[in-house]
């Protein structure tokens, strides 16, 4: 019969369905976030005050070496991205085939690579078979590789492994082999940013990074702080793709920037050979880094900072040689000339001058990169960021209705924790979480899981938890559990372990609705709503009454679509609420990323709440209610290391930081200003928020 | 029947399990995709649901409203009705059973709340059902488009009643107006199995008894607290109730017959239109049934309806068919379903990777398992044709896993 | 109660949105028809419609071109109907139930490869409404046909993807009533026995119209996230396209059938919209609920309908009965 034939069919088939769900593995696009682990020690360093430890013990070298009196020796090379990337790979790459050439070519010196390494189980092979293979020195060159290799090292005790960017060569781990070494990239992004500021006639500049972590946030922090340091006034427009070989994405960020006004470019990662392509075509100047760019574009890069890694390599080698086969920590820094400014002559002398003399000033130590980012991100986060208190290791697992990406209820939580990560360090916070847990009974199983794994706060988000939670808190008394929106910590149940934490959203809802009523000339407003209720009801009622309160004429107009997740009809009552009439628009729950695409389509401004929404559209979301919850979480874990596991209700107000307004530099000033002095009145309690009766 | 012991329906019996498998490794492709590994995943899971007393616990309490709405789902499939609405009805006779609550709480002994809660719960999950059954019956109205419809209309009435009238009073002193219920009367909960094992006198935990291993674990499942309730108990007895009712009694008998054929019922004088409108009024009453459970024994207090529902109403389904329409092949289904579902989150928590993974496994194995069936069909009808000659009016169709849904308005 | 609207505002307003609101369902209910038609149910439209919404996006943000989204779409959405196609009709599978398996897989994979492709939501430049300017063909004017009054608003102004779910309905029509294709499925989905006595192959013809029905479901899906969103989000489709399925009875198996239901639906869920906006004294929920009622009643009506297809979920096997 036909047997045969729909057995051949079924394997078709199935090879489809392998192609369209397994094939996302087989893309670097897909595997590029494992390229940067939060892992990457050097975004611990412009969090704290002071350098970390890791340049004091790092040594210094020359970056110019002598190549020949190498004798015989074999060097492998494991990367994540290409010999061509123009960027991390190349660097590294380049310098060493200058060494080999020097040292008298491939009989001296062999060099193996393996190129794309973005799977690290891949790369964790590569780097056992080189080892194994008999090369001397193996270099894994990504933050990534570090686990994998402390494992393979011990194996090897005749071989040179070097990673980086790193400070840590496995001293503590009892490995004598292992080199390390890191670029101060902040270093050259001052000096870049202080070039840019000095271009720039519209006063905006544009940055496409990859993925907000390691050495490419290190050099935007430089950079915006060096822009920042040489003309105050001017913007810096930062996008990251989220990817580091996302060149579609990097030329469409580019396009924004330029849309946005930026008239001075600059990216890092493999990812930017996409943006230099956009700058190119609209003759915009473009700042290099890692590798020379100009080859691409020699007409508008006008400066790079090169990173020169021969002076390390060949520290190594030289090492090796003598047999001291690992135990240094390099940084590649102004000063040593690991880092080389390279000035085109298309770029403006007054400018270089200045950036030069910024050159100058760090080598010398008369300007500190990491205190000036410091206080960046001081004035970004407000004082808050000065008075993180000390904490110990905690373990944290939150348990979620919706996804880290709904840019809306679990996201705000989400990136706060990982803001807190990302200033703590992962070995002091580690984070575990799960999505979608629409369905209670399976949420309370996670709940008991992490408890039952030993996680020390254990957060329930969502008010549909508390039931399950009272059940199981007393059954861990050792964990603090967390929940909210309530305020009901289940004392009067007896638990003692459960901190209850609410968002009092109709704060900010006033602000933005205060906000609102000044920018509309319509004078008419829509609000989407997912269910009239919880936090999204506090936010309408603010809403409405910081709208009444500021010009009662203004109608503010309120339609729920009845749904968290229905993003179509999210966007059809954006849609609607134009129609009828209004020019802002705000709303709440995951679901208005729908209507966020139809304001952004019909160039109404959006004022956001929970999370930011700002990545999304730009130019649309001019205000933003963000939940921050960075205040209630140190609480939470500062209390529960000081042996109080719960009982505290915790409210994210505007007073307290838990609540923080973000304004557009598009905004007119005087709706700002109304909008801050409705803050101030808040917070000082001079302004009641009466909610009216709505249907 | 013959009492010939058949081998074939024994294979028949494997071919599911065979199908799961086989899913289960496709998943594992995607798995290595994503850079897991698939057996220490898959052993994750398994462990996570089956080899502890809370693993096993969670596989259970998932169990009860999958196996609850399966019962309702096969009884009206039987029937000849797709009953897609048990989302709907679950969350309807949830709502009740904690108005009932509610109301009744304070006043009456918290074992007649339960009962009338229960009842409550059914009898609303069964009226729910009714609209779609009589519409189809009467008006022509297919049943998959109206329950569809009447899912949606039951969330919102959900939302309007937890917003407005059955908010918790403290939501809306706290100012917070999260849409929940305030919680039921203490005395209303459905005995766990913990009190339940309290009350006839097992006291001692595993430990105290030098148990270990998995024995150690399954003493605990019933003894020691978890969240294991006597909802299991009730549900797997009305499975048993069920299968009386289908292959026992008269009622079950004309409900098949109006499933298998509607126009030799008519001939056979039965009245078609009433048997659509019980049959799905039965299976709402179950779905019902299961949203009264999860309040009384699990929640405790209605909130967010979605939430309640959680996707049992189109699980259930799954359960069903899986557990062949026949409701003691549900009870093994349900746990294995139950088993699954809960072994996939504590794999992916495992594993740190995402849960949509689970989603997509499970897709893989209703997918798998549906398709096998063909192996199960097509040896029926060679045995058939083989043993006799296959003649339409066979009394005892072929044991098919899936009888064709007739769905004819 | 607003005063600043006119009525006719709020009832052209209505009406625009009534329009555009239906064009997934049209895609999503259209495809589903022809399979429906030759006796195939696909509940699993709303996996189809996920992975369409994922890949349109996914296509359109990588290339800058929306018109590689649409393909993109329709390739993936018809590899998933020839995927249901072959399980439900070589396989002879249940319907329901694999559908509900397609749903789920769909559901599944286009969150992951959002996940591992993405990341983050993200917006696109999509399809953009159209105006009709007569400079964009070349004639020296300023004048646009979305100006002209009342006809302009509710019917000129919008995306391409929508004018080509409206162009399919009088398409879809034309190929059941008047050509042989729409003679087999009509006959397929009626009688497969007499029909494949006759000549015509059932299974194929089967193939064609679920593969189709995958296609335009895919569509339908980036008609969301290419078109009237511009943005992709996982389960973006939120029940859309069981909505979809629903409206394929409502309309009694006929593509104006199928185009009444679905502005029927639109458009009460753009009047349950504007009530709410225009601070009408009812409650969200039971405006939210509106569309759903509505459908139910409209179809309680006692009007004659057209019966289903009598083979429908009947897989069919030569030689039997």
């Amino acid at each position: 019969m036909k047997k045969r034939n729909w057995l051949i069919v079924l394997l078709v088939v199935l090879g489809l369905l392998l192609a369209a769900c397994g094939g996302s593995g087989s893309t670097p696009e897909a595997a590029e976030p494992t390229e940067a682990p939060p892992k990457a020690e050097p975004t611990e360093a412009p969090a704290e005050p002071e350098p970390t430890e890791a340049p004091a013990e790092s040594e210094s070298v020359p970056a110019e070496g002598d190549a020949s009196g190498i004798e015989s020796i074999r060097i492998a090379i494991v990367m994540p991205s290409t010999v061509t990337d123009l960027a991390w790979s190349q660097a590294i790459y380049d310098a060493l085939v200058r060494i080999q050439e020097d040292a008298g070519g491939e009989d001296v010196v062999e060099i193996a690579f393996t190129e794309n390494m973005f799977n690290v189980t891949d790369a964790a092979a590569a780097i056992r078979d080189y080892a194994a293979d008999g090369y001397d020195i193996v270099i894994a060159h990504g933050t990534q590789y570090g686990t994998s290799l402390f494992e393979i090292a011990p194996d090897f005790p005749e071989t040179s492994f070097a990673w980086g960017t790193a400070t840590d060569t496995g001293k503590d781990a009892g490995l004598d082999n292992v080199f390390a070494y890191e670029a101060r990239a902040e270093q050259g992004g001052y000096v870049g940013g202080v070039l840019a500021a000095n271009m720039s006639e519209s006063g905006v500049l544009g940055v496409v990074g990859p993925v907000e972590a390691g050495d490419a946030k290190l050099y935007i922090d430089g950079f915006v702080a060096g822009a920042k340091a040489a003309n105050p006034d001017v913007t810096v427009n930062v996008s990251y793709t989220g990817s580091f070989g996302d060149t579609a994405l990097a030329a469409e960020a580019a396009n924004t920037h330029i849309q946005a006004g930026a008239d001075v470019l600059t990216g890092s990662a493999q990812q930017v050979v996409g943006a230099i392509g956009v700058a190119k075509e609209q003759g915009i100047p473009w700042i290099g880094t890692q590798s020379d760019q100009s080859s691409l574009a020699p007409d508008i890069v006008v400066g790079s900072q090169l990173y020169k890694w021969d002076g390390v390599l060949l520290d190594i080698i030289a090492k090796h040689q003598a047999g001291e086969l690992g135990g240094t920590a390099y940084a590649l820094t102004l000063d040593n000339g690991g880092l080389i400014m390279d000035y085109r002559d298309n770029a403006p002398a007054d400018a270089v001058a200045a950036a030069q003399e910024a050159e100058a000033g760090i080598v010398a130590g008369s300007i500190d990169v990491i205190a000036a980012m410091a206080g960046e991100e001081q004035m970004e986060e407000g004082d808050g960021a000065a008075e993180m208190p000390d904490i110990e290791p905690v373990r944290v697992a939150i348990v979620m209705p919706s996804t880290t990406t709904d840019l809306a209820w679990s996201q705000s939580l989400y990136d706060s924790l990982v803001e807190l990560q990302d200033f703590y360090g992962e070995d002091v916070i580690e984070i575990a979480f799960t999505e979608n847990m629409f369905n209670v009974t399976d949420a309370a199983a996670a709940i008991r899981d992490y408890a039952a794994d030993g996680y020390d706060l254990v957060i329930a988000h969502g008010a549909q938890y508390g039931s399950s939670l009272f059940e199981l808190a007393p059954d861990f008394p050792e964990t603090s559990f967390a929940w909210g929106t309530t305020t009901d910590t289940g004392e009067s149940e007896g638990v003692t372990n459960v901190f209850a934490y609410e968002p009092r959203l109709e704060q900010g809802g006033y602000v933005s609705g205060v906000l609102a009523a000044h920018l509309t000339e319509s004078g008419i407003i829509g609000v989407i709503g997912p269910v009239d209720a919880g936090d999204a009801k506090l936010h309408v009622d603010g809403f409405v009454a910081g709208v009444k309160d500021a010009d009662p004429e203004v109608q503010v107009n309120v339609s729920f679509t009845g749904s968290f997740g229905d993003t179509a009809l999210a966007a059809e009552a954006a849609n609607t609420h134009i129609a009828a009439g209004a020019d802002v628009l705000t709303g709440s729950a995951q679901q208005v990323v729908g209507a966020i695409g139809v304001a952004k389509d019909a160039g109404i401004p959006w004022l956001g709440v929970q999370a930011d929404q700002t990545p999304l559209a730009p130019d649309t979301v001019v205000a933003t209610v963000l939940y921050d919850w960075q205040p209630t979480l140190l609480e939470m874990i500062t209390s529960l290391q000081a042996g109080e596991y719960g009982g505290k209700v915790l409210q994210l107000t505007l007073e307290n930081g838990g609540q923080k307004m973000i304004y557009a530099d598009s905004l007119p000033e005087d709706a700002v200003a109304a909008a801050q002095a409705a803050e101030a009145g808040i917070i000082d309690g001079s302004i009641e928020i009466v909610a009216e009766p709505r249907n | 029947m013959q009492k010939k012991f058949d081998i074939y329906k024994l294979i028949d019996l494997f071919i599911p399990i065979l199908a799961v498998l086989a899913a289960l490794a496709v998943g594992a492709v995607i798995l290595l995709f994503q850079d897991a590994n698939p057996l220490e995943a898959y052993s994750a899971m398994f462990s996570g649901a089956f080899t502890n007393k809370n693993g096993m616990a969670d596989t259970l309490v998932k169990a009860i409203p999958l196996l609850l709405v399966a019962l309702g789902v096969a009884i009206a499939f039987r029937g000849g009705v797709i009953n897609i609405g048990a989302e709907g009805q679950l969350i309807m006779g949830a709502l009740l059973t904690t108005w009932l609550g509610l109301q009744l709480g304070d006043t009456l002994p918290g074992w007649l709340v339960i009962i009338i809660g229960m009842l409550g719960g059914a009898m609303m999950g069964g009226l729910w059902a009714a609209v779609p059954g009589l519409l189809k019956a009467y008006l022509g109205v297919n049943e998959i488009l109206s329950t569809i419809m009447m899912n949606q209309i039951a969330i919102q009435i959900a939302f309007f009643l937890l917003r407005g009238p059955m908010i918790d009073p403290a939501e809306l002193e706290a100012g917070t107006n999260i849409p929940q219920s305030a919680r039921l009367a203490r005395s209303a909960d459905l005995p766990r199995f913990t009190d339940m094992a309290k009350a006839l006198g097992f006291t001692k935990t595993a430990e105290e008894l030098g148990l270990t291993g998995f024995t150690a674990e399954l003493y605990g499942l019933f003894v020691e607290p978890t969240r294991l309730h006597s909802g299991l108990i009730i549900a797997i007895v009305l499975a048993i109730l069920v299968y009386v009712l289908l292959w026992r009694t008269t009622i079950g008998f004309r409900i098949r017959t109006v499933g298998e054929n509607k126009a030799a019922s008519r001939y056979a004088g039965i009245n078609v239109k009433r048997y659509i409108v019980l049959s799905i009024t039965l299976g709402g009453v179950f779905a019902g049934l299961a949203g009264a459970i999860e309040i009384l024994g699990l929640h405790h207090r209605m909130f967010e309806p979605t939430a309640v529902s959680a996707g049992y109403g189109f699980s259930g389904i799954v359960v069903a068919l899986f557990g062949f329409l026949n409701p003691l092949g549900i009870i093994p289904s349900a746990i294995l379903f139950g088993g699954l579902l809960v072994g996939g989150d504590k794999m992916q928590r495992a594993m740190q990777i995402p849960q949509v993974l689970i989603t997509v496994i499970l897709g893989l194995v209703v997918l798998f398992v549906v398709s096998a069936d063909i192996w199960v069909k097509r040896r029926a009808t060679r045995r058939v044709s083989v043993e006799e000659p296959a003649s339409p009016a066979d009394p005892d169709p072929p044991p098919s896993n899936i009888p064709p849904a007739e769905a004819a308005t | 109660m607003n005063e600043n609207l006119t009525i006719l505002a709020i009832v052209l307003g209505i009406l625009h949105s009534g329009i555009r609101l239906a064009t997934p369902y049209l895609y999503a209910s259209l495809g589903e028809m022809f399979g429906q038609r030759s006796g195939v149910l696909n509940l699993g439209v709303e996996g189809i419609m996920l992975l369409g919404a994922f890949f349109g996006f996914f296509a359109t943000f990588q290339t800058g071109n929306p018109w590689l989204g649409f393909l993109a779409a329709m390739v993936v959405g018809a590899l998933m109907g020839l995927l249901m196609a072959f399980i439900s009709v070589t396989l002879k599978a249940e319907q329901g139930i694999s559908g509900i398996g397609l749903y789920l897989f769909g559901l599944g994979a286009s969150s992951l490869l959002f996940k591992t492709m993405l990341g983050t939501v993200e917006g696109v430049s999509g399809f953009a409404p159209l105006n009709f300017c007569l400079s964009s063909v070349g004639i020296d004017s300023s004048f646009c046909l979305s100006q002209v009054p009342i006809a302009g608003d509710i019917v000129f102004s919008h995306s391409v993807m929508t004018y080509i779910a409206y162009a399919l309905v009088p398409i879809s029509a034309w190929v059941l009533g008047r050509t042989t294709i729409g003679l087999k499925i009509k006959a397929v989905g009626q009688n497969p026995e007499a029909a494949d006595s006759l000549g015509v192959s059932v299974d194929r013809t089967r193939y064609m119209t679920v593969t189709f029905g995958g296609l335009m479901a895919g569509i339908a899906g980036a008609s969301l996230s290419i078109s009237l969103l511009n943005i992709f989000q996982e389960n973006m489709t939120n029940g859309l396209g069981f909505i979809a399925v629903a409206l394929v009875y409502f309309g009694g198996w006929s593509p104006w059938g199928v185009l009444v239901g679905a502005l029927l639906f639109s458009t009460v869920n753009a009047l349950q919209l504007w009530a709410q906006v225009l601070g009408l004294n009812i409650p969200s929920d039971v405006a939210v609920m509106l569309p759903y009622l509505m459908t139910i009643l409209a179809l309680a009506l006692p009007i004659r309908r057209a019966a289903q297809p009598a083979a429908l979920t009947r897989p069919f096997t030569r030689g039997e009965n």
